[in-house]
């Protein structure tokens, strides 16, 4: 919203005493954020107001004039123009020799043969309106010769506040709240409103509200004989300034009031005006607005109705046929108040929002409607001496907004500010807003303004609100909390997905990477994979909440193998599945095809370190028959612990994989995180250290063509001697295994009979499964 | 005599020369110092000589067989260690190195600064219903935050989180007053995707509740975090904000890191960032986490973590964040 500096001066005492430059940092740190601050009227001098005394045609040019001007000095002054509204007698800006403009000077020089010595300028050379058509014209009493920036308020600060920031405050869409506010923050005090009271002597308007819940007021006033409809050039300026154009008197007028007072008005013709209902419109109906396009309606929104017609979209926007014309000249005024809710979801609905609906979502003060009406008839009588009142001031106000009440406990406002404030100092600070307040013991009995009792200010947490901000919060001291000593937690997810993260990056060289929600349709369809899940409302695409985290990071792996050959990812993030949120660890080893083996093994190697270092437990891996289809159904494995399921590995189907990159394997790990955090970490005991020296004996254990180690293992199991410290397995050719196993006791260094009886039994252990050994 | 010493202790040395094995050395060392060695034979005649040869040769014979044995001991043992090997260092080779992800990193330092100050990091989840988003939070249903456009709704009657004050009442109801948490996590809001904005996002949580706590409180809390996470003194401003959870509300600015509150392009001029939005907890959400308002007051507040990362990164075009590129992700080295 723009702010104009000299409109506030016009509503704040002693205006003349404040920086107007630099009390908008304050007003930043008090009220609300200001986005910039601009001086405008800075681009020219030298410009007076002169009359024409001469028009002759350029001899040489088929459109520029000759003209002798009276610009208050001794002589006339020649120059040539090209506007197509000079004519004698006309009083316009004249920029003399030696001033200047948008950083030029001005010199005398022919044009087309004939010197000019100076410039007439249009509004929109001045920059004060977008008037381009001709020179500005000015009216007849003006003083030629008198500097123009002293006859028209053309140097201005503009100021331009975050509207985001204004939000809460309804009171604040208007310049008599932001004067409100500067006067409280400068300690002076508004100048009252100059407005014209109605004598209520005529008949009263037939309006109707027929949803009191949606409008909660209603005023009308029927004006007649208004002959002036031309706006001054003062209200111009100021319009075109907070980025209005100027129309006609009258619609300028109630734009005018909803800038100043942040009351939205209307001004109806009144010739066609016969009685006003206030009433929701009927679903499908079609109405087309002023700016001439055709909305369709529903039964939420509610509409202004003239003789059971629609007139308006109440709170959003007029109707054609209801428009100011030029021979307009009496007219009906509409000051009324509606539900902030209504008017917004209308506003969106019809992707509709104007100033008025903006103002009136913020919950506007329904006690400005009555003053908004007495303050435009005394600014329209300016303007029309003659305008008649042609009814009463009708106002339908079925339920009156009360001001508020709250008690304002001492004991709280010190607990929230950190420390004392005099009950002076408070009373003082809240009057300044206008609350009124009466100090008791231990509270303050105080009474909010209607302007801020709309939806503002209702508890006593509100009105420390209004204290801590004008108190200045530079004025607060910096208090470090207290702290009880104690190392209690909650929780920690997001330390063991640091380690797990830290462990992955540092020791694997992965690359975490975040991805989204949902999955990307694209890759589904060209993988060719259907998923199902729930899904976001009112989209199309990228809709279905992602169940395999794995698979929605495909997409991931696809862009990575256009830079790479082989990489690895991970990431640790939440799937949605039986509608429930499940956090995952995921794990992509991307690589060559023929690196298969080597890809499986590191996988399971991951998986075993992962659980080992950070858990301190071992993990088993065995076959999976429950995974998803687009995995292999030969390599799905599940990864067990404690005889439970954490996780799965796969290996991509290479009919998809194939669709991401050719010759390519992407092998995914999944673990369950929600498990994972809750596995208690498996506590380090000390052990013993052999005393004696071990012996290592190496076997190559050869199976049939499909044994298994699983098989070995099993009867490796059963073979038992007190001597076994360990076996383990060496290395793997075919179906051949090489087992190691360490030898030893407890009481004495083994003795050569000692392992030639573990040798001899050992064979023929062997042997007796069906297996051939070699030594 | 002499000159035989000396001359045995230069034909010694000058063999030694021409070994290249560790064999070579060790058959000269058999013959020079060796058990059949001249100087062992003329340590043998030691013993013959006169009382005045032996006080004259004795010491000299003596430690010129100590001399040879130690020149041919040292030759042997710079040749065991000595690697014949030279590297060239200036080769290129590459170090691979993993990468975290630029929001945990960011998401580490800042939980560990609040760690500090007492704070204990929990988590909610990212799909969460109307109740803990919305209406614990005070925001009632006409309010605009709550449409359509800007949230995220489901087709199970739930919705995608749009902030991660939900959890502070999940938190109030599951772990009671007094409460000191910060909640990392990710949000989502219903945005079309540009350089300054997307869908998907990270923000920190913030909250205290406890007895007799005050606006000074929050400010202190801010500055101490922000001097931290900047490693440096930072300005802080304070302004009236709005928020329905908080009440009275504030945005926090910190003064501007790049012209150092000069005014710039990043600061729009003003000197100022808005940082952290935030303020005292209304009463409201206290009574939804069931918490009673008169005996507990507190702060909560929001720390734009994609942001802060972005910041601190110099990122200025959010989108990667998302795009798991690991061209852009592996500059983010463990550190």
């Amino acid at each position: 919203m723009l702010i104009s500096c000299n409109k506030l001066k016009k509503h704040i005492q002693n205006s003349e005493k404040i920086d107007w430059l630099k009390i908008w940092d304050t007003f930043t740190i008090r009220c609300a954020e200001i986005e910039g601050v601009k001086e405008v009227g800075k681009n020219f001098d030298g410009v007076v107001i002169a009359e024409i005394k001469e028009c002759v045609e350029h001899p040489n040019s088929d459109h520029m004039h000759v003209l002798k001007v009276d610009c208050g000095e001794k002589e006339l002054v020649q120059v040539v123009c090209g506007a197509p509204n000079v004519r004698v007698g006309l009083k316009t800006a004249f920029i003399k020799v030696g001033g200047h403009i948008d950083g030029m000077e001005i010199t005398s020089r022919p044009l087309r043969g004939i010197v000019s010595n100076g410039m007439c300028c249009s509004g929109k050379e001045l920059a004060i309106s977008d008037n381009h058509d001709g020179i500005l014209e000015l009216p007849m009493d003006a003083p030629v010769g008198m500097d123009l920036k002293k006859y028209l308020p053309i140097e201005d600060i503009i100021v331009e506040i975050d509207n985001k920031s204004l939000t809460n405050r309804p009171d604040l869409w208007g310049h008599i709240g932001i004067a409100r506010e500067i006067a409280a923050i400068t300690g002076n005090k508004l100048i009252p409103l100059e407005v014209e009271e109605v004598k209520n002597t005529k008949k009263d308007l037939d309006i109707i509200i027929k949803n009191p819940d949606l409008c909660y007021r209603y005023c009308g006033l029927k004006i007649e004989n208004i002959t002036n409809n031309k706006t001054p050039l003062d209200m111009q300026i100021f319009l075109y300034y907070v980025g209005m154009r100027s129309i006609s008197l009258l619609v300028d007028l109630t734009n005018y009031l909803m800038l100043e007072l942040g009351q939205p008005m209307h001004a109806f013709d009144a010739r066609v005006v016969k009685n006003i209902e206030v009433d929701t419109a009927k679903d499908g109906d079609v109405y087309t607005t002023l700016d001439g396009v055709k909305r369709t309606l529903t039964k939420d929104m509610l509409m202004i109705k003239n003789g059971s017609k629609y007139f308006g979209i109440a709170g959003v926007m007029g109707g054609l046929d209801s428009e100011i014309l030029d021979d307009t000249t009496s007219v009906f005024l509409e000051s009324a108040t509606f539900n902030a809710g209504s008017i917004r979801k209308t506003a969106v609905a019809l992707g509709l929002r104007t100033e008025a609906s903006a103002r009136y979502e913020k919950s506007l003060d329904p006690n400005m409607t009555n003053l908004a009406i007495q303050r435009l008839l005394y600014l329209l009588r300016k303007e029309n001496p003659n305008l008649v009142i042609a009814s009463n001031l009708t106002d339908i106000y079925p339920k009156k907004l009360e001001e508020g009440q709250i008690t304002l406990h001492k004991k709280n406002l010190n607990t929230y500010m950190g420390r004392e404030i005099s009950d002076k100092e408070v009373k003082d600070l809240l009057e300044k807003l206008e609350f009124k307040v009466t100090i008791k013991e231990d509270v303050f009995e105080v009474v909010v303004p209607t302007f801020r009792h709309t939806k503002d200010i209702f508890i006593e947490q509100d009105l420390i609100e209004e204290i801590a901000r004008l108190y200045g919060f530079e004025n607060f001291q910096p208090k470090p909390l207290k702290l009880e000593l104690t190392v209690k937690e909650h929780e920690n997810v997001f330390t063991q997905e640091y380690e797990v993260k830290h462990l992955l990056a540092t020791k694997y060289n992965m690359h975490e990477v975040h991805s989204y929600l949902w999955y990307e349709t694209n890759m589904l369809k060209e993988l060719g994979i259907l998923k199902d899940g729930v899904k976001l409302l009112g989209k199309q695409e990228n809709n279905i909440l992602r169940d395999d985290l794995s698979l929605s990071l495909m997409n991931i792996v696809n862009l990575n193998f256009k830079n790479y050959s082989n990489f690895k990812i991970f990431e640790i993030g939440t799937i949605i599945k039986n509608n429930l949120n499940k956090r995952v660890l995921s794990i992509i080893i991307a690589d060559d095809e023929k690196n298969l083996a080597q890809v499986y093994d590191e996988a399971k190697k991951i998986i075993k370190y992962l659980f080992l270092v950070l858990k301190n437990k071992k993990i088993e891996i065995s076959s999976n028959k429950e995974t998803f289809n687009y995995y292999e159904e030969k390599l799905a494995k599940q990864i067990i612990l404690d005889s439970e399921k954490i996780g799965e590995l796969n290996i991509l189907k290479n009919k998809y994989a194939t669709k991401i990159a050719k010759k390519k394997i992407i092998c995914t790990i999944d673990i369950d995180f929600d498990k994972y955090v809750n596995i208690n970490k498996e506590s380090i005991l000390a052990m013993d250290v052999d005393k004696y020296p071990v012996v290592n004996l190496d076997y190559t254990i050869i199976g049939s063509k499909d044994i298994k180690y699983e098989d070995l293992k099993n009867i490796l199991k059963e073979f038992k001697s007190n001597l076994i410290k360990k076996y383990t397995l060496m290395g793997v050719y075919e179906n051949k295994y090489n087992i190691r196993y360490t030898l030893g006791s407890k009481s004495k260094t083994l003795e050569n009979k000692d392992l030639l009886n573990f040798k001899e039994r050992f064979i023929e252990y062997i042997k007796n499964n069906g297996l051939d050994i070699i030594e | 005599m002499e000159e035989e010493l000396n001359s045995l202790k230069e034909n010694l040395e000058k063999e030694l020369k021409n070994c290249e094995k560790e064999a070579d050395v060790l058959n000269v060392k058999s013959k020079y110092v060796g058990k059949k060695s001249r100087i062992m034979e003329i340590l043998s005649s030691l013993k013959d000589m006169t009382v005045e040869d032996k006080r004259k040769y004795g010491s000299l014979i003596n430690n010129t067989k100590k001399e040879m044995e130690n020149i041919v001991n040292n030759f042997l043992e710079s040749l065991n260690t000595q690697l014949k090997i030279d590297f060239d260092d200036t080769l290129d080779f590459d170090v691979n190195v993993g990468s975290m992800h630029p929001v945990t990193i960011v998401a580490k330092e800042v939980t560990d600064i609040l760690k500090k100050m007492g704070f204990t990091i929990v988590s909610g989840p990212e799909m969460d219903n109307e109740f803990y988003n919305f209406e614990a939070l005070n925001i009632p249903k006409d309010h605009p935050a709550r449409d359509m456009q800007d949230t995220f709704y489901l087709d199970n009657s739930m919705l995608l989180r749009t902030h991660t004050s939900g959890v502070q009442v999940r938190a109030m109801e599951k772990y009671g007053a007094p409460l000191r948490i910060c909640v990392p996590g990710r949000v989502f809001r219903n945005e079309d995707l540009d350089a300054s904005h997307e869908n998907t996002f990270f923000q920190l949580e913030g909250m205290v509740i406890d007895e007799n706590i005050s606006i000074e409180n929050l400010i202190g809390v801010m500055q101490e975090l922000l001097r931290e996470v900047f490693h440096q003194d930072v300005l802080v401003r304070l302004r009236p904000g709005f928020f329905p959870f908080t009440e009275p509300s504030y945005e926090l600015d910190c003064s501007c890191l790049i012209c150092g509150g000069k005014g710039c392009p990043t600061c729009k001029n003003s000197g100022w960032i808005e940082l952290i939005p935030g303020g005292m907890v209304h009463p409201n959400v206290l009574r939804a986490g069931g918490i009673d308002p008169e005996k507990y007051n507190g702060f909560a507040f929001g720390l734009g973590l994609t942001r802060l990362a972005m910041m601190k990164y110099k990122i200025n075009d959010i989108r990667v964040l998302n795009s798991g590129d690991i061209r852009y992700l592996e500059n983010f080295k463990i550190n």
